[in-house]
């Protein structure tokens, strides 16, 4: 996958969770304020929480608000799974939306 | 909104019209120096002759138009429309303002008449029937010969005068014509 | 509301409704897309659901099934066809026949049940069931609403709903957690997440919790176990545990207590599969929320007076709340009973014509505070009057989009493939007109179609595709509507009108005529062209119809026609039946009121011009010929206007009877000066030599000069009628009153060229043939 250069790259590694929200809300915000594009890279997610999930729900928000795209990328197994028990895959870009080779087979 | 009302108490003025056409009181009036009469159940009003609007493109016997509280009411000269020529108007011509039967609801006109005399009461027994000839209006304007004072005086049908099947401009196309002439 | 006027409401919606279904239906065809199929399930859905609330069954059951199918066209389970549409048109025609029927106060008779019941066969066609197996289903309804209400829902699992409050996250819980915990014992079937509490990311608390659930969840454990499961976020949570097949009223009593979300909450039970559609319908009806729809106390009146079975009344209730729900975010409009809107015009009319006089009292007192008071009154009366008049205006669209029907019922008629094309919908014009211009435009399209369109082969031959083209446009033009209905048919045939009008008498054999003379000759009476009478038209019956109804709205139509190449039909109406904006012009002491909108400019007409324009009445505008209109001449205008004589009654003068003035000499004599000076709506008269204006007129493309004496500016002009004594006046559209009181006339511009053009082509007609005969 190739983007121009106005697609900016937020990866988040680690747990995506209540005691990292605050820091990844700024960290997002900042990259949209920067490009028209923002692509977040899910694939080292470890953990996600509701804390987590509302933030993605409230980043998507934004970037609507904004006139803007945003997209979650690769998103690893823990992203996956959490998302599929609120039935949000859809909304957040689940293996479907993405297209993600490596994660395509993980759900059906 | 006095013409609604009016309008709305029409058709019981006009049919009470006819029901005490015998013992009724008339309007006299004069036309140059011959005096008619109307039922003054048909009357609305007297009004001085004042300003009134020219109509081009009808028939001579419409004087014209004039603004009757907001209403535009057609004013015919009965002079002309008996086939006389038309008066001088003086300060003492006036406009009486009456009502007749139209298509579905009545339609107020006002008729020039040189001088109004006075409302007397003609008991039916006074009245005769329309000679053949010899009054030089049409028969049919007539209703009756009103006897007063010993005089005859020709009683108006002015539903009949004002038809509005005869007056309407489209049923007058002579009128148009010659005022188009 | 008492129940008759309720049942008045029902009617005029269906119908309304009705319309917008054939309307989406006609649509959908060309253009099949979601919202046009849902427009269509909505009207149907909502006919039922009122329906049901007058107890009218028969027309339940009939949209029940109608219903049934189109929810499969809605799940894409039914592709849409021309064979669709068309039973669909059916089954609005039927159901517009079954609401006459109820407006009239009359059972349908045994031709309308056949109607019903062919219809119904032909949509359990489309269902793919069996015949028989359907009025099951159709029944079956019932049970299933009463079921619901009196017993559990149907569904058999547990139905939770949590909402976590905003410390959640922060006392160290996480809600997902509990939900993974649940899925420990038993099964969560569906989830719904509601995230619309969540704000935008720079709104964010990152540490408050915004979520929350609606589940579905199937598990053999017990309440207590499932309660147990949020005991740590018990204080921190609303959280409500619904068993399976629990009554309505819990359900009820679940949307009821969180009242404050703005959440389609039971769309959501129904996502979840905890509720059924008729579980739903069933437990809103009994949700009471003020300022809702003023249908809902219809409602629970009728239950109270057990007028109609609850059940029904319940469907019908959802079905109303989407309903109007739609139409709030749609459109947001109001039902305004005409007359009330016409007695505003009126008493706004009288307004006007109030504030005129107002304004010349003023201008005769000349105090300034006065005049500046009366101009303020003025300019927001006028203001007032464009508002007003605006509120009768509509669109055209509407009345053109019924025509998508008439072509198509009428080219399947006639065997042609008709296609009609709109343009200009959006045109506004008063509503009096567009009601009075239905039955015209329609004997248009129908004759266009029938006499205007060939025959595919002929088309074919001639080089045009095979389908004909009718098209329906609108647009404003000084002052007018216009509404043109264009074909690209075979046009008017010259020969065949002539032959036709020379054996009717109308023409002589060998008179020239010029072709626009001719296309005249299809508005007289009785005149047909057509050898073989159809059933559609060609009776000879209706086009003078048609220019007799145009001309009673004061509106003109003419035609333009290539052999071969098409017919339009052009109608030119004025946009509004009831005050318009004039110019006041004068001829000697009469004043007359010129439609502003024809007026295009205003200039002296010197004594030169005069003289070169003399014995001609046509000038020299800027290179183009002008020709003009003596008012003077042609309404024959005194120049003295009619007064009483002060000869007949002795030394009487009064005010505005002196007004005497040589016209030819232009100069005022003495007395006749001094007398104007005295009134001022005359004084305009006293111009030091008397000048001539033109002022120069256009409509439909045509300009014309006027010559009026002077000019007097704008003036607000409320119509007043001709009435029945003066209808028909050729050059006269109407009165008016001016602020002094008097009447003065409204020039009907065309009219008056209609008239002026006609007098001098039979003069010079008749100069033709006498020549000729010399």
């Amino acid at each position: 996958m190739s983007h121009p250069a106005t697609v900016t790259r937020v990866a988040i590694a680690g747990e995506f969770s209540i005691f990292t929200a605050a820091a990844v809300r700024d960290q997002l915000l900042a990259a949209l304020g920067g490009a028209a594009e923002v692509e977040v890279d899910l694939a080292q997610v470890t953990e996600l929480d509701s804390a987590g999930v509302q933030l993605m729900l409230a980043a998507k928000r934004e970037a609507a608000a904004q006139d803007k795209v945003l997209r979650f990328t690769a998103h690893s197994a823990a992203v996956l799974d959490t998302l599929e028990l609120c039935d949000l895959s859809a909304h957040c870009g689940g293996p479907a939306a993405t297209g993600a080779a490596d994660t395509a087979g993980a759900t059906p | 909104m006095t013409a609604s009302e009016t309008q709305s108490t029409r058709p019981a003025a006009g049919a009470a019209a006819r029901a005490a056409a015998e013992p009724c009181q008339y309007l006299t009036f004069l036309l140059g120096q011959e005096m008619f009469a109307i039922g003054i159940l048909s009357i609305r009003e007297i009004i001085e002759y004042g300003y009134l609007t020219e109509v081009p493109m009808t028939p001579p016997f419409i004087r014209g138009v004039i603004n009757l509280r907001g209403a535009v009411v057609p004013v015919v000269d009965l002079a002309v429309r008996f086939g006389r020529s038309a008066q001088k108007n003086t300060k003492r011509t006036c406009i009486v303002i009456v009502e007749v039967e139209a298509a579905q609801c009545g339609q107020e006109m006002g008729i020039v008449v040189d001088a109004v005399s006075e409302v007397l009461e003609i008991p039916g027994s006074d009245i005769e029937p329309p000679p053949e000839f010899g009054t030089r209006i049409r028969s049919d304007f007539i209703k009756g010969m009103g006897k007063i004072g010993g005089r005859f005086v020709v009683l108006l049908d002015v539903d009949r005068v004002l038809l509005v099947d005869e007056v309407a401009v489209l049923a007058n196309l002579g009128g148009a014509d010659c005022a188009s002439a | 509301m008492n129940l008759d006027d309720a049942l008045h409401t029902f009617i005029v919606e269906a119908r309304d409704l009705l319309e917008e279904m054939e309307d989406a239906l006609l649509r959908i065809e060309q253009a099949p897309d979601a919202d046009t199929i849902n427009a269509i399930f909505r009207a149907a859905h909502t006919i039922k659901g009122s329906a049901g609330l007058f107890g009218l069954d028969h027309v339940v059951a009939f949209t029940h099934v109608a219903e049934s199918v189109l929810d499969l066209v809605r799940s894409d389970k039914l592709p849409i066809t021309a064979e669709l549409v068309a039973t669909f048109l059916g089954v609005c025609d039927h159901l517009g026949v079954l609401v006459d029927h109820v407006a009239a106060g009359t059972a349908p008779d045994d031709a309308t049940h056949r109607a019903s019941d062919e219809l119904v066969n032909k949509l359990r066609g489309h269902l793919g069931e069996p015949l028989p197996a359907k009025p099951a289903t159709a029944a079956a309804v019932q049970p299933a609403l009463s079921a619901a209400t009196s017993g559990g829902v149907e569904t058999d699992h547990w139905h939770l709903s949590l909402r976590f409050g905003a410390a959640v996250l922060r006392n160290g819980m996480d809600p997902l957690a509990f939900l993974r915990y649940l899925t420990t014992f038993g099964r969560i079937e569906r989830i719904v997440t509601l995230a619309d509490a969540v704000p935008r990311l720079s709104e964010l608390d990152a540490e408050a919790c915004y979520l929350g659930f609606e589940v579905g969840y199937h598990t053999d454990v017990d309440k207590a176990t499932i309660e147990g499961a949020f005991e740590f976020v018990r204080d921190d949570a609303h959280i409500s545990i619904l068993p399976p097949h629990s009554k309505i009223a819990a359900y009820q009593r679940l949307i009821e207590d969180l009242p404050h979300e703005e959440l389609p909450l039971g769309e959501i039970l129904v996502r979840c599969g905890s509720l059924t559609k008729s579980e739903l319908a069933a437990a809103l009806s009994h949700q009471s929320a003020p300022g809702e729809s003023p249908i809902r106390p219809i409602g629970e009146i009728l239950v109270e007076r057990k007028a109609v079975r609850p059940q029904v009344v319940e469907a019908a209730l959802d079905k109303q709340k989407q309903v109007k729900e739609h139409k709030r975010t749609e459109s947001g409009l109001i039902r305004v009973n005409a007359e009330k809107l016409d007695e505003h015009i009126n008493l706004i009319g009288e307004l006007i014509i109030a504030s005129a006089s107002a304004r010349l009292v003023a201008q005769r007192v000349g105090m300034p505070a006065l005049l500046e008071a009366a101009a303020r009154l003025s300019r927001l009366v006028e203001e007032v009057r464009d508002s007003a008049l605006t509120l009768r205006m509509v669109q055209i669209g509407a009345t053109f989009n019924r025509f998508q029907r008439v072509v198509r019922d009428v080219s399947a008629a006639l065997g042609k493939d008709i296609r009609l094309e709109i343009s200009g919908a959006e045109t506004d014009l008063d509503k009096t007109v567009v009601e009075k211009i239905g039955d015209p435009l329609t004997h248009l399209v129908r004759n266009s179609m029938d006499h205007g369109i060939e025959s595919a082969e002929i088309r074919l031959a001639c080089g045009k595709p095979a389908h004909g083209t009718v098209r329906l446009n609108a647009y404003h033009d000084s002052g007018s509507i216009v509404i043109e209905v264009a074909d690209d048919g075979g046009g008017l045939c010259r020969e065949r009108i002539l032959k036709k009008a020379i054996e009717r008498g109308l023409i002589k054999a060998g008179q020239q005529i010029s072709d626009q003379e001719i296309h005249e000759l299809v508005f007289e009476p009785g005149f047909s062209t057509v050898e073989q009478v159809s059933d559609l038209s060609g009776r000879g019956v209706g086009m003078d119809v048609v220019k007799r109804n145009i001309t009673a709205l004061r509106g003109t139509v003419e035609i333009d026609s290539v052999e071969g190449v098409g017919t339009t039909m052009r109608i030119r109406l004025p946009l509004t039946l009831a005050i318009i904006d004039g110019f006041l012009v004068a001829v000697n002491a009469a004043t007359f009121v010129v439609p502003l909108d024809m007026v295009v400019e205003c200039m002296e007409l010197s004594a030169q011009e005069t003289e070169a324009a003399h014995g001609r009445d046509h000038l020299n505008l800027r290179g183009e010929v002008l020709p003009f209109i003596r008012l003077q001449q042609l309404f024959d205008i005194p120049e003295v206007p009619d007064v009483i004589d002060p000869e007949a009654d002795g030394a009487f003068a009064d005010d505005n009877t002196q007004s005497r003035y040589e016209s030819s000499s232009a100069i005022l004599t003495a007395e006749g000066a001094a007398a104007l000076a005295r009134d001022p709506e005359l004084a305009f008269l006293l111009q030091p030599v008397k000048r001539e204006n033109i002022v120069v007129v256009q409509y439909s493309g045509r300009r014309a000069g006027l010559v009026v004496d002077s000019l007097m500016g704008e003036f607000q002009t409320v119509i007043r009628p001709l009435g029945v004594v003066f209808n028909g006046l050729d050059g006269i559209s109407g009165f008016t009153i001016l602020g002094n009181g008097n009447v003065a006339l409204i020039l009907d511009v065309p009219g008056l060229v209609r008239r002026v053009a006609g007098r001098e082509g039979r003069r010079t007609a008749k100069a033709t043939a006498y020549a000729l005969t010399e």
